[in-house]
């Protein structure tokens, strides 16, 4: 039964895909034809993360004036160490999250 | 709870503020939120929002990215800590210090050659790239 079963599925999935690859296609163009207005919270491209060698460039110049902190990005993730004062803190992670990071670890010691 | 349903003041607060270019996007887990500002108060306002509904930003589940747009020969105000600001030959921590700016001094946007680092000129006449963090466009 589970033969017949997969037999089966893997008849369908090659006569569907060829089908579908060109419905999309087609639904692709109709899209670039005919789309006029845009839509203001666009939600279809890609998030861009940028490289370690990026970020770190970037987290030096961040970090300049926070003395306790240090910053390393790892596959796009940044992680934060050290302390800082929570006035401060805001604007450090302004700084780090317009770096275009995949996301930002904020292990810091906050002091008042 | 989606993380769109967590941060939803955000991003309502970022459609009604009128933030241009705003993206909403989820990606691996994360949220990541992109737009223009048109006032640093706007972003203020968006940073504050953030870190009530995640207080010390701790949960590493949001990207905000929200920059002020400054067009060519805006106001700005030099907002650091206390000391002065630092205006470079380049865009970069590693270009040599060609003047400086002092804290809550108004200076002239050029250029914002980058996110983090804008083309600027002093009352003194002095021209080179601050760290755009610094400023705000008024």
């Amino acid at each position: 039964m589970k033969k017949i079963f997969l037999g089966w599925l893997l008849v369908t999935t090659i006569s569907v895909s060829p089908f579908t690859a060109c419905k999309n296609k087609k639904a692709d163009t109709n899209t670039n034809t005919t789309t006029t207005t845009t839509d203001t919270a666009g939600t279809t491209a890609p998030v861009v993360i940028n490289s370690d060698d990026q970020l770190n460039t970037g987290l030096k110049d961040a970090t300049k004036d926070y003395p306790g902190v240090t910053a390393t990005a790892n596959n796009g993730e940044v992680t934060l160490n050290g302390t800082i004062k929570r006035d401060r803190l805001t604007n450090l992670m302004q700084s780090v999250q317009s770096l275009h990071p995949k996301k930002v670890n904020n292990n810091l010691t906050i002091e008042p | 709870m989606t993380l769109q349903e967590k941060y939803a003041e955000l991003i309502n607060a970022a459609k009604s503020s009128g933030v241009q270019n705003l993206q909403v996007r989820e990606q691996n887990n994360v949220l990541y939120i992109d737009g223009e500002a048109s006032s640093g108060a706007v972003k203020d306002n968006l940073w504050n929002i953030y870190n009530k509904i995640d207080p010390d930003y701790r949960a590493a589940d949001l990207v905000l990215n929200i920059n002020v747009s400054a067009a060519s020969g805006t106001k700005a105000k030099v907002t650091t800590q206390e000391s002065n600001l630092n205006i470079r030959k380049g865009p970069g921590t590693d270009q040599p210090i060609v003047g400086k700016a002092a804290h809550n001094e108004e200076v002239t946007v050029l250029n914002q050659t980058n996110d983090h680092w804008w083309l600027i000129k002093t009352a003194k006449g002095e021209e080179g790239y601050a760290y755009a963090q610094y400023l705000s466009p008024e």
